[in-house]
């Protein structure tokens, strides 16, 4: 049941696709800032460290500002569901769901984005230095987007947190209420 | 407390106030009602008479402020949140004047929606999800999306997602209020026999004259049941 619920915020997510896609690509673009400025920090020491917790603070706000739009959005479908006998936890799987897979988007494009960077800049690379190797490109590690990619989950539990508080203040009587009141 | 067995819904003394701007409303005053099962019935009555309230109280969707509601022999009167959803879910169809689907679901996924928390196999939910829908005579519209129907067909995927999980009683509230004529009928028609093949229990909130349709007609003025025919 949980699985299909899941399933369902993943196609409920996917349906909202102005959202989905807003939200998407400025989470690609936080993790992309976060992953190189964890890269910078040994070398430029706090400015690098500064631009990394500024990424994340701004994350954290996205975070909460994504959390209150679903919800907010979804309030009169949440309380449709309701009526017709979802409980709260049913409903605030689907909450949770869609702000995960939102964020597992973002890392999934970061991810796709950097194999290509690789297999493109190593294709030119190579051309003109055959002693060339990939581990030589001015990209970004793998290991610094993994770090980012939890610290991003972790900071999208403050988002589901409050997400799913909303939904327990989301009373079913809500849906009768003719629209537009 | 004795309950009779053909008793599908019962209140007792029910009292419901709500405060607006600083003045208590008091929506329902004293109510006592027994519904049998299988019955169509409409509670009538001019706007802010307390008929929607009733609906609320009587579906466990809110809850009175003394007076007791039982349900199918369960007193759902103090009940939590979740239990009164677990209840809703076995025993309750909903059908809102909205239609309260959900825009980004096709018609078949609003009627499956229902059956989502349960237990049930993928399979076992289509294939509930394709009978309802064949029930209200919209399958071949089934991957469609609601801004892609008119209103009556709309009201008729409520209906299915109402009737999917098999519930013991329909309330609808003002179910024809936002359709024209035509529609009305097909939607009231369609109800009488969804009533009449499943023996399920209608109970139907309307400010229009519906009477020609139902079993028992019960008339609201003020907070009060004022009659019962």
């Amino acid at each position: 049941m949980a699985l299909r619920l899941w399933k369902k915020a993943v196609v409920l997510t996917l349906r909202s696709k102005r959202r989905f896609t807003v939200f998407t690509l400025m989470y690609t673009a936080l993790i992309f800032w976060s992953s190189f400025s964890l890269d910078l920090t040994p070398t430029l020491g706090d400015i690098g460290l500064t631009s990394f917790f500024i990424a994340m603070g701004i994350s954290i706000f996205l975070s909460l500002l994504y959390a209150w739009i679903i919800t907010n959005y979804r309030r009169r479908e949440i309380a449709t569901l309701k009526c017709i006998g979802w409980t709260n936890k049913n409903c605030q799987a689907i909450i949770i769901g869609e702000i995960i897979f939102t964020t597992l988007s973002g890392f999934i494009i970061v991810i796709e984005i950097l194999f290509h960077v690789v297999a493109f800049l190593g294709y030119f690379y190579s051309a003109y230095d055959p002693t060339f190797a990939a581990s030589g490109l001015p990209l970004i590690s793998l290991g610094s987007v993994f770090v980012t990619f939890l610290l991003f989950i972790l900071v999208q539990l403050i988002g589901i947190f409050l997400g799913t508080r909303r939904v327990l203040k989301v009373r079913p009587i809500i849906a009768l209420k003719k629209v537009g009141t | 407390m004795m309950v009779d067995i053909d008793v599908m819904i019962k209140a007792e003394e029910v009292n419901k106030e709500y405060r607006r701007e600083g003045a208590i409303i008091r929506a329902l005053i004293d109510i006592n009602l027994e519904i049998k099962e299988g019955k169509f019935v409409i509670i009538q009555g001019p706007t802010a008479c307390g008929k929607s309230t009733l609906l609320n109280v009587l579906s466990g969707l809110d809850l009175p402020d003394s007076g007791k509601v039982i349900l199918d022999g369960e007193n759902i009167s103090r009940s939590t949140e979740d239990r009164l959803a677990r209840i809703r879910r076995r025993k309750i169809g909903f059908v809102f004047q909205d239609f309260n689907l959900i825009n980004n679901l096709t018609a078949i996924e609003n009627v499956e929606s229902a059956l989502w928390p349960t237990v049930l196999r993928n399979k076992e939910v289509e294939n509930r999800a394709i009978a309802a829908l064949r029930d209200v005579d919209l399958l071949e519209r089934k991957d469609h999306f609601p801004v892609q129907m008119s209103g009556g067909e709309k009201q008729r995927v409520a209906i299915a997602r109402a009737i999917v999980h098999r519930p013991r009683v329909i309330l609808a509230d003002e179910p024809t209020g936002n359709l024209d004529p035509d529609s009305e009928t097909m939607i009231m028609n369609l109800l009488k026999k969804l009533n009449k093949d499943y023996d399920t229990t209608m109970i139907i909130v309307s400010h229009r004259d519906l009477s020609k349709w139902c079993d028992q007609l019960i008339k609201m003025d003020k907070g009060r049941i004022i009659s019962i025919k």
